[in-house]
């Protein structure tokens, strides 16, 4: 009979090394996953406050459609369902990479463009009083002061995704969270290693607000 | 130099301008002044069409200001717009915004920029400030720059959409002096303002509407000591 809970710390450290190789997977996927997504998102977001109708519904149907359903009906979908209908296979790191990307994309566009509006018109109205085109007041005046009141938001969104890769373990990618299951499959030391597991993660999103962190504060214009 | 025919905008049902006639002659300081409401910003607004005009025409320099014809960028480069709210780009130095519109709209290479940013920030009397931020400038320092960014495209005519009224009363004169001095060196400028000391000492001739009509217009001299309207004689005394 099971005497009481016998914390092995030998068996954190013994798994470290191949959490490392799965976390390394994970920041692949996240850092790919989020690059495409904020490329959606500025574009949808920018979709988003256009002038024209059929543009401003495209993109509003695309976030609702990702706002709407769980993340892991779309991680199931793109790598069990997308196939089907393309007649081809979808390697799991690129499904993973694809799912981050589509569903980041869609509230970072809502981030875009909250962030667009915030901007008073006024500065729109000081840049086209000087002469500059409707292109180059956004590029020139509008972005900049709207990238910068994106950070936090954005910051919040980085820090969602990465641990939504967690979900990829339904498709066999041999991230973070999948490599725990493994170790745990294979030892049964479930605390210590789910444990290891989280302190890892922990460092992940700390690491990634740092950085955030540091960007803000370059970006500050009074400085 | 700004001529404007029949001029009518509408917001919604709402009928802001009913109908403007005004000629503007080159060399010209006119002021209109008006209670809130009457319009005056609004005309002000469809000269450089940050506004779009219902109906009527807007001519500058004969060039019709709503003709899809027009570049518009560039009749908006002739015509420097200063705001109630300065409206500076807070991401940039006092330099970098003056000379944001040489450099974009002009293509002016970056160097020859530079010197008339500099040039143009000592006119108003701002040398020493090119590299703050406007976060630390004061208001009246502020709108001191902003009149150095519209002057740096060179425009023909300059707009002034209440210029002193969002400042401290101590800081209205340093504005009001750079606008004066502007007056007095040729500078074609219609300003909206309730300024009666700048209207007297540089205005050509004050503009007095209300509900979206020009009530009347003369010198200042005429237009303060004998207003011919009850609108304009009631509107003066609540200024004063």
């Amino acid at each position: 009979m099971e005497m009481g809970f016998d914390f092995q710390y030998s068996v954190m450290w013994e798994s470290v090394p191949l959490l490392l190789s799965g976390a390394k997977l994970t920041i692949i996927i996240t850092v790919f996953g989020l690059v495409i997504g904020f490329l959606l998102g500025a574009i949808t977001g920018l979709m988003k406050i256009s002038r024209n109708w059929f543009v401003r519904k495209l993109a509003g149907l695309y976030i609702e459609c990702i706002r709407g359903t769980p993340i892991m009906v779309q991680v199931m979908f793109i790598y069990f369902g997308l196939p089907m209908a393309l007649g081809m296979r979808i390697p799991p790191m690129a499904a993973g990479i694809v799912a981050i990307a589509v569903n980041s994309g869609a509230y970072i566009a809502e981030i875009v463009r909250g962030a667009f509006q915030s901007i008073e018109k006024g500065q729109t109205e000081a840049g086209r009083s000087i002469g500059l085109s409707h292109l180059q007041t956004m590029y020139y005046v509008i972005w900049p002061q709207a990238l910068r009141r994106m950070i936090p938001p954005l910051g919040n969104q980085f820090i969602i995704s990465l641990k939504d890769t967690s979900l990829l373990v339904v498709v066999g990618v041999g991230e973070l969270t999948r490599t725990g299951q493994e170790i745990v499959a294979s030892n049964f030391r479930a605390f210590e290693v789910w444990l290891t597991v989280a302190l890892m993660y922990l460092v992940l999103t700390l690491s990634l607000s740092r950085l955030l962190h540091f960007l803000e504060k370059r970006m500050d214009i009074n400085t | 130099m700004i001529r404007i025919e029949n001029l009518h905008k509408n917001f919604g049902s709402l009928e802001v301008l009913k109908g403007i006639d005004l000629t503007i002659s080159k060399g010209e300081v006119t002021v209109i002044m008006g209670p809130s409401g009457s319009g005056k910003s609004t005309l002000l607004r469809c000269i450089n069409r940050l506004e779009g005009i219902t109906s009527g025409k807007v001519f500058i320099d004969n060039q019709d200001v709503a003709d899809k014809k027009t570049d518009i960028n560039f009749i908006r480069s002739e015509a420097g717009m200063v705001f109630q709210q300065f409206n500076l780009f807070p991401h940039m130095t006092a330099l970098a915004n003056v000379t944001l519109g040489p450099r974009k709209v002009r293509k002016m290479p970056s160097d020859k920029a530079e010197k008339l940013g500099r040039e143009l920030l000592g006119k108003v009397g701002l040398a020493d400030k090119a590299d703050s931020y406007p976060d630390h400038l004061s208001g009246g320092q502020k709108q001191r720059v902003a009149i150095a960014r519209s002057l740096a495209l060179q425009p023909k005519v300059m707009l002034f959409d209440e210029p002193t009224s969002a400042l401290d009363p101590e800081l209205v004169g340093e504005v009001l002096e750079v606008m004066k001095q502007l007056g007095r060196e040729g500078m074609t400028m219609i300003v909206v303002t309730h300024e009666m000391g700048f209207a007297r000492e540089v205005a050509d001739r004050v503009i007095f509407m209300d509900g979206g009509y020009i009530i009347e217009e003369n010198t200042p001299k005429e237009i303060f000591t004998n207003p011919q309207h009850q609108r304009t004689r009631e509107f003066l005394r609540s200024i004063l």
